[in-house]
């Protein structure tokens, strides 16, 4: 199976935001999440306890095993209900595939990948679609149950906050860079083990926390999530990249310059509304704008609760979990990147 | 003049090359970088504007040439050593140390043994917990020079938080002063206090 790009493949922000203008949004006072906040799911009232959360994800393969490819295929989309505080409940499969090129081992093998990482989450899978396509691709659209008032979004964040990120970055660049030839097997192993990782205990913690503001790590870098968590919340964001967790030869790959096509669109996307400081190193600004595949989940907790949830979060399995940054009133730019 | 030819090559391979190229080259030289790929003109540019590379770029038919000129001779690589020097948030520690009295693990086999340490040593980056320090006494500071097989992995444990002490006592009975490359020296107090309150010790 030939890999081509996880979350790289999505269409570039900028270019995407400009088709995204002619959609027209919805009107329903039932519809608590709609596509102008750009959160991770879309989520509508049902009563005064339940709101249904919908969302779906899908891409072409990010590693040659047809298996590990659904595994982290399925943890990627049910992940978006996760960072919207909900419980996920049902799927279906989404799936592109070239039945004349690649033997039907492969897609049986991808779509029990993503069964076996659903039951993980406790997700049932109860349909789906599959086309003819020159290349492979699979997904979920996933539904699940939120309550109303306990919704973690991309608006929820409160000047005062610190932020915590539960998984260390860079899929992207060393799955380039393992494409590539310039880091091994075990790096590879690494970052897809990451992928895999569901943001169930992550999801657990918040709400033990009760946290109103989160979105999950994914297409547009930790960078641009962060933006969209600060349009949203009409605040502004600092990250330290240097608090960031990576993922082993991030960094290295990086000074090889092995720097993603996605990771420009993404900074190009969001130069405008970041300030860059002077000290900050270009690598490590690279990084922060690097494309990830079913990254962790970015949360914002009173300052107060940041070191219990942080202590929580690792006794949960998460211990890479670690506070990046912070959270300001509206300044002149939306994101701050230092080193 | 040397040309670097990425034509048909796919970000991110442009930036690699472009990079190996400026890292190979001296100070004042200029060499040529080719793409006929769109993305990558503009994805090298951006690379090289953010770094202050001085170069111009000429587009000739779909494809791109770049002049590219090293001014400051500084080879990227100075690029790398300014956040070396920063901590990297990785792995967390365990309450244990590790003590290296030799340059070899093990008894028997000399040859064995020195192969054998120095794997130990790589595979430590691999662990789930590092450990907080590691402790280099006699003919184990001769592991912490910068010759040493082993020295780039023991930076980069140092970077990743471990620290790294040498008895001084051992680095000048050993006359290697002046080729330590990583850790700092340290006097036996210290070494005895650091094995008293760890949690437990490790001798490879």
């Amino acid at each position: 199976m030939v890999e081509q790009g996880g979350c790289s493949s999505k269409i570039p922000p900028k270019q995407l935001e400009e088709v995204l203008r002619y959609l027209p949004i919805a009107e329903d006072p039932d519809i608590l999440v709609n596509i102008d906040t750009q959160d991770d799911a879309g989520v509508y009232r049902i009563n005064d306890e339940l709101a249904l959360v919908f969302t779906t994800d899908f891409f072409p393969p990010v590693c040659s095993d047809p298996y590990e490819f659904g595994q982290i295929a399925a943890a990627n989309s049910i992940s978006d209900v996760y960072a919207m505080g909900g419980m996920p409940i049902l799927a279906l499969n989404i799936m592109m595939f070239p039945a004349s090129k690649l033997p039907v081992e492969a897609y049986s093998q991808i779509v029990k990948g993503g069964f076996d990482k659903a039951t993980e989450a406790g997700v049932k899978i109860i349909g789906g679609h599959t086309i003819d396509d020159t290349t492979p691709k699979y997904g979920l659209a996933v539904v699940g149950f939120a309550h109303p008032k306990k919704l973690t979004t991309n608006a929820g964040a409160k000047p005062g906050d610190i932020l915590i990120l539960t998984k260390p970055i860079g899929s992207g660049i060393i799955l380039a860079g393992h494409r590539l030839g310039m880091t091994g097997e075990a790096d590879l192993k690494e970052a897809l083990e990451y992928m895999k990782l569901l943001n169930k205990s992550g999801a657990e913690v918040m709400k033990k926390f009760g946290i109103t503001g989160a979105t999950d790590i994914t297409g547009f870098g930790l960078a641009g999530h962060a933006l969209k968590m600060a349009r949203a919340g009409n605040v502004s964001i600092n990250i330290t990249m240097t608090a960031v967790p990576l993922m082993n030869s991030t960094l290295k790959l990086v000074d090889e310059g092995c720097i993603p096509g996605a990771s420009f669109s993404n900074l190009d996307y969001s130069e405008t509304d970041t300030d860059f400081s002077a000290d900050l190193n270009y690598n490590l600004k690279m990084i922060a704008f690097d494309a990830q595949t079913s990254g962790g989940l970015l949360i914002s907790v009173q300052e107060s609760k940041a070191e219990e949830m942080l202590s929580e979060l690792k006794s949960a399995g998460l211990n890479m979990s670690a506070i990046i940054g912070y959270v300001t009133t509206r300044k002149e730019k939306l994101l701050y990147l230092s080193s | 003049m040397r040309t670097v030819d990425t034509k048909g090559q796919k970000c991110p391979v442009p930036i690699i090359e472009t990079k190996k190229a400026l890292r190979a080259s001296q100070k004042g030289e200029s060499f040529l970088v080719l793409t006929d790929n769109k993305t990558a003109f503009s994805n090298i540019s951006r690379f090289l504007n953010d770094n202050k590379i001085k170069f111009s770029v000429l587009e000739k038919s779909g494809e791109w040439i770049f002049n590219i000129t090293n001014e400051t001779g500084e080879n990227i690589t100075t690029a790398a050593e300014d956040y070396c020097s920063e901590p990297i948030a990785h792995l967390e520690k365990g309450n244990y140390i590790i003590v290296l009295t030799s340059d070899k693990m093990g008894e028997g086999d000399e040859e064995l043994g020195h192969l054998l340490i120095s794997n130990f040593i790589k595979a430590l980056k691999d662990l789930d917990r590092l450990p907080q320090k590691m402790v280099f006494y006699n003919k184990g500071v001769t592991l912490v020079t910068k010759n040493s097989p082993v020295i780039e992995h023991l930076k980069d444990l140092e970077k990743m938080g471990v620290e790294l002490l040498l008895c001084a006592t051992c680095v000048n009975h050993y006359s290697l002063e002046a080729s330590i490359g990583a850790g700092t020296l340290s006097n036996m107090y210290t070494i005895a206090a650091t094995m008293a309150s760890a949690g437990h010790i490790i001798r490879p």
